[in-house]
């Protein structure tokens, strides 16, 4: 067994600053991940991150339009802390050595983003996320810490409300490890795979978040998904927002340009849960294109010229030949919406603390909420280094003071025996079969435009999927890096969280953000102005709500 | 659509004495990537089948590997080309890394490396960092990282390096390239430092053979950077290996004659100490070949030759 006094898990932004955070207030710390920390989903982000630092730009705008942006169901009292941190949080970084993009006086250039009020995203080209991540791993590089490199997170042990540490599977050394710690930080990020239409990685499959919902932690708001309306159509490969902000416009198999009709004032450059609805729309009427990849619409580049596309879109050019044979500079790109954010996660407040003593969370699988029904462009990669600090923070703090842990050998004895069963059993379920069929009921029924009869079928169809779980089969009898036994861990946590969204888009009858709901069209303040909390039970998912934080920011209906 | 025939490299050290390769054969549009196909071999045909990948965009790093003998990420990567180009598709795990398990290679020795430049901001407490600002920076100033910065550190350079494979003391082409984004960092105060550790560091060991710019995926060009940094380190330095002294004295021997002198090279090189230590070698040389002891005639058009000399003692805006 082993034993730190904060262990953190997860070493993308949220982890990696948490485990910097604990490490600077003394304690003994301990990262585990499934990835090298470089290998990370961060580093996928390209856009930017969000900071009031222009002078014609203020912070109370940064928390007005986040407020605004999350319909109204983000806590504006950490919607404020967050948005006050924002600019010691990119110097920091900036400190740290992350290269950014400059504006020609030397500082810090900025872009404008989606459902702001000024130019206020921070970026390095293409990939903000890249060069963050490798900027906060080089300054923690120079600090003391122990790495768990290529662990799969299989379980929490809480006894008496309290964390004593973790389970985990070590894919080189090829077995089962206790963890003692008296604080966890989970910062595993998102779990976009539950979709197959997802912008996400492979590796976004939720292990913390279900490792925590499975420990009892109430998870929040689930329900809340936002896809992005320019996915590749056939990997599923984020197309930027960029492309459309460059001129690049959507069209219907007709030859219309469909957004005039949906948002005849901004067109092809209205928010994300806009343009995702109205591709939905186009699709369902019959005026999508049709191919032996699904459905889809076309973004065109080609009246932007090959000059403009390959010096602004370089990275767009490369996706586009390299992953779905075509060349934009010619030729359209078909896309369709696919799942992009994860807005619900374990619940916490703003010090990352959630309702385990000694449990924190951070980053894109915790919520807080500050992204409340939809998030904004530029603020994901900001949440993560934020609260990710706040949790390492606070992690630290509660360990000085914490019991030592109790870790006993029945602990890894209950968790291990049934995976176990898994490799001995002779015939079962392949697990990337049972990710497929979880991952196919949730986008057709779980995706951008939900009601109730496919919520229902969708829950029905999760419940029947993960009934089948325990009689999952490990083929692979290696104890070498046996990727089959991470298939099945994820896929397990996944069809968790998965029944945790469809009952909580089923409860919740009104359209916010984006949850949108065709039998129920309006947002509905009177009964929804509060937070979904999920909290595990062996029938499934119980549901209670929480009040939504107000400070300064009276509800208003959202138009932009 | 195209049948694509797939050899993969297998090696499982719980049960297997040496590796093999299995073949599988899967019909798929020509635009597939090799990444795609080997995770359908493994949901379809053999969940044993072992590999890295994550994002499957080229943004993690995860999945290099050699695909027909070369180191590239296998997400992107298409199968139509490789197949019209090789008849199938060979995939291996990569070079100089040894193998854990069928495609996964231990990145021990690659990370090892990595961590040996010391791949952090180094700061002088005397010239703090400005309190609540940010450095400044000038665009120019981000223009002489190059294209560094877009480093996904997946590996493929160090596996198409054979000077990683000669010595496995070479820092590789992905730690210099490293080592450049900080010598070029104006928030870094220890640029010197850096290029006298790194000269009798190994960076001379570099063969220039340019395999690491083409493997890389994301054009960082580390054997462009890695003459940018040997260029540097004589600056500060002058020529204290034989490698630099060997660049040094080929510059100066043909600026005399506007030809080479392989003999007065060798000197140049070694000196008179490391002329003795290779006496063997030049005695079977000028057996074969006595008038390399002559010193050759200046070339016609020597002029010429000192003008190019001029402009580059000379040029315009100092590179780094």
């Amino acid at each position: 067994m082993q034993r730190h006094e904060v262990v953190v898990v997860g070493a993308g932004l949220a982890g990696q600053r948490a485990a910097l955070a604990a490490i600077q207030a003394g304690r003994d710390v301990a990262v585990v991940s499934k990835l090298h920390p470089l290998r990370s989903h961060s580093g996928a982000a390209q856009g930017g991150i969000n900071a009031a630092l222009g002078k014609e730009d203020s912070v109370d705008t940064h928390i007005y339009d986040t407020v605004k942006g999350s319909d109204y169901l983000g806590d504006q009292d950490a919607i404020e802390f967050f948005c006050r941190e924002a600019g010691p949080t990119v110097v920091e970084m900036e400190h740290f050595g992350t290269i950014f993009s400059r504006g020609d006086d030397g500082s810090l250039a900025r872009r404008a983003f989606g459902g702001a009020g000024f130019p206020r995203t921070i970026y390095a080209a293409d990939r903000t996320g890249l060069a963050l991540l490798q900027g906060l791993w080089e300054r923690l590089g120079t600090e003391r810490f122990t790495l768990y490199e290529e662990w799969d997170l299989t379980d929490l042990v809480v006894r008496d409300g309290r964390v004593h540490g973790i389970i985990a599977f070590d894919r080189k050394g090829g077995d089962f490890e206790e963890i003692a710690a008296k604080s966890v930080v989970l910062a595993t990020g998102p779990f976009g795979r539950v979709y197959g239409r997802t912008t996400n990685a492979h590796s976004c499959t939720g292990d913390g978040v279900a490792v925590a919902y499975a420990a009892g932690a109430y998870l929040k708001d689930m329900e809340f998904v936002q896809f992005h309306p320019t996915a590749l159509l056939e990997s599923g490969i984020l197309i930027t927002e960029g492309a459309r902000g460059e001129g690049g416009i959507l069209k219907n198999a007709a030859g219309e340009r469909f957004m005039s009709r949906y948002a005849p004032h901004v067109l092809d450059l209205a928010s994300r849960d806009v343009v995702s609805r109205a591709i939905v729309t186009e699709v369902a009427e019959g005026r999508g294109f049709d191919g032996p990849f699904g459905k889809y619409v076309h973004l065109e580049l080609m009246h932007l010229g090959k000059e403009k596309v390959m010096s602004r879109l370089q990275e767009i050019v490369d996706y586009c030949r390299n992953f779905a044979g075509i060349d934009p500079v010619t030729e359209p790109i078909p896309v369709y919406p696919g799942q992009h954010y994860m807005m619900g996660g374990i619940g916490t407040d703003i010090r990352g603390a959630t309702n385990i003593r000694g449990l924190f969370a951070a980053g894109e699988g915790a919520c807080v909420s500050i992204h409340g029904a939809n998030r904004l462009g530029g603020n994901s990669l900001l949440e993560t280094l934020v609260f990710g600090k706040e949790a390492g923070i606070a992690a630290a703090a509660h360990a000085e003071t914490a019991p030592k842990p109790e870790m006993h050998s029945a602990d890894l004895d209950a968790v291990v025996a049934p995976l176990r069963a898994w490799s001995n059993r002779k015939d079962g379920e392949d697990p990337t079969a049972l990710r497929e069929e979880m991952q196919t009921t949730m986008d057709r029924y779980v995706g951008i435009y939900r009601n109730e009869a496919d919520l229902l079928e969708g829950l029905k169809r999760i419940r029947a999927i993960k009934a089948r779980f325990p009689n999952v089969h490990v083929v692979d009898q290696s104890h070498v890096y046996n990727l089959n036994l991470t298939d099945a861990l994820e896929v397990g946590h996944m069809l968790e969280l998965a029944e945790t969204i469809v009952v909580g888009a089923y409860a919740r009858t009104e359209s916010r953000g984006a949850h949108a709901r065709t039998d129920y069209p309006k947002r509905d303040d009177a009964r929804w102005m509060r937070h979904t909390l999920a909290q595990k039970t062996p029938q499934g998912p119980s549901l209670s709500y929480s009040p939504v934080t107000y400070t300064r920011w009276e509800p208003k209906e959202r138009v932009y | 659509m195209v049948s694509a025939k797939f050899e993969v490299y297998r090696f499982d050290p719980a049960k297997d004495a040496a590796p093999h390769y299995d073949q599988y054969s899967l019909e798929m549009a020509a635009h597939t990537p090799v990444l795609t196909a080997l995770l359908r071999i493994r949901s379809e045909v053999d969940p044993s089948l072992t590999l890295r990948y994550s994002c499957r965009s080229a943004i993690c790093g995860s999945c290099a590997m050699q695909v027909n003998s070369k180191s590239r990420l296998a997400c992107e990567t298409q199968v139509g080309p490789e197949m019209e180009r090789n008849g199938r598709i060979v995939v291996e795990p990569m070079r100089n890394q040894a193998v854990l398990r069928d495609l996964v290679v231990d990145q021990e020795p690659f990370w090892r490396q990595y961590d040996k430049i010391q791949p952090h901001l180094i700061l002088d407490p005397r010239h703090p960092m400005p309190e609540g600002k940010e450095n400044p920076m000038t665009p120019a100033q981000v223009e002489r990282f190059h294209e560094t910065p877009r480093c996904i550190a997946c590996a493929a350079c160090f596996s198409a390096c054979p000077a990683v494979e000669a010595d496995p003391g070479f820092p590789g082409p992905m730690a210099l390239a490293k080592l450049y984004r900080f010598v070029v960092d104006p928030r870094d105060q220890a640029h010197q430092a850096r290029l006298l550790a790194i000269q009798p560091g190994g960076l001379w060991t570099c063969l220039r053979c340019h395999l690491c710019t083409e493997a890389c995926p994301k054009d960082v060009r580390p054997s462009e950077r890695i003459r940018d940094l040997k260029e540097m380190a004589i600056r500060v330095q002058g020529a204290t290996e034989n490698g630099s002294r060997h660049a040094v004295g080929f510059k100066e021997n043909i600026r005399e004659r506007g030809v080479l002198s392989e003999a007065k090279l060798v000197r140049q090189t070694s000196g008179i100490a490391g002329m003795v230590g290779q006496l063997g070698q030049g005695v079977r040389i000028y057996r074969k070949k006595p008038e390399i002891l002559k010193s050759p005639h200046p070339i016609e058009g020597l002029d010429e030759v000192r003008k190019i000399y001029a402009a580059l003692d000379h040029p315009e805006g100092d590179p780094p």
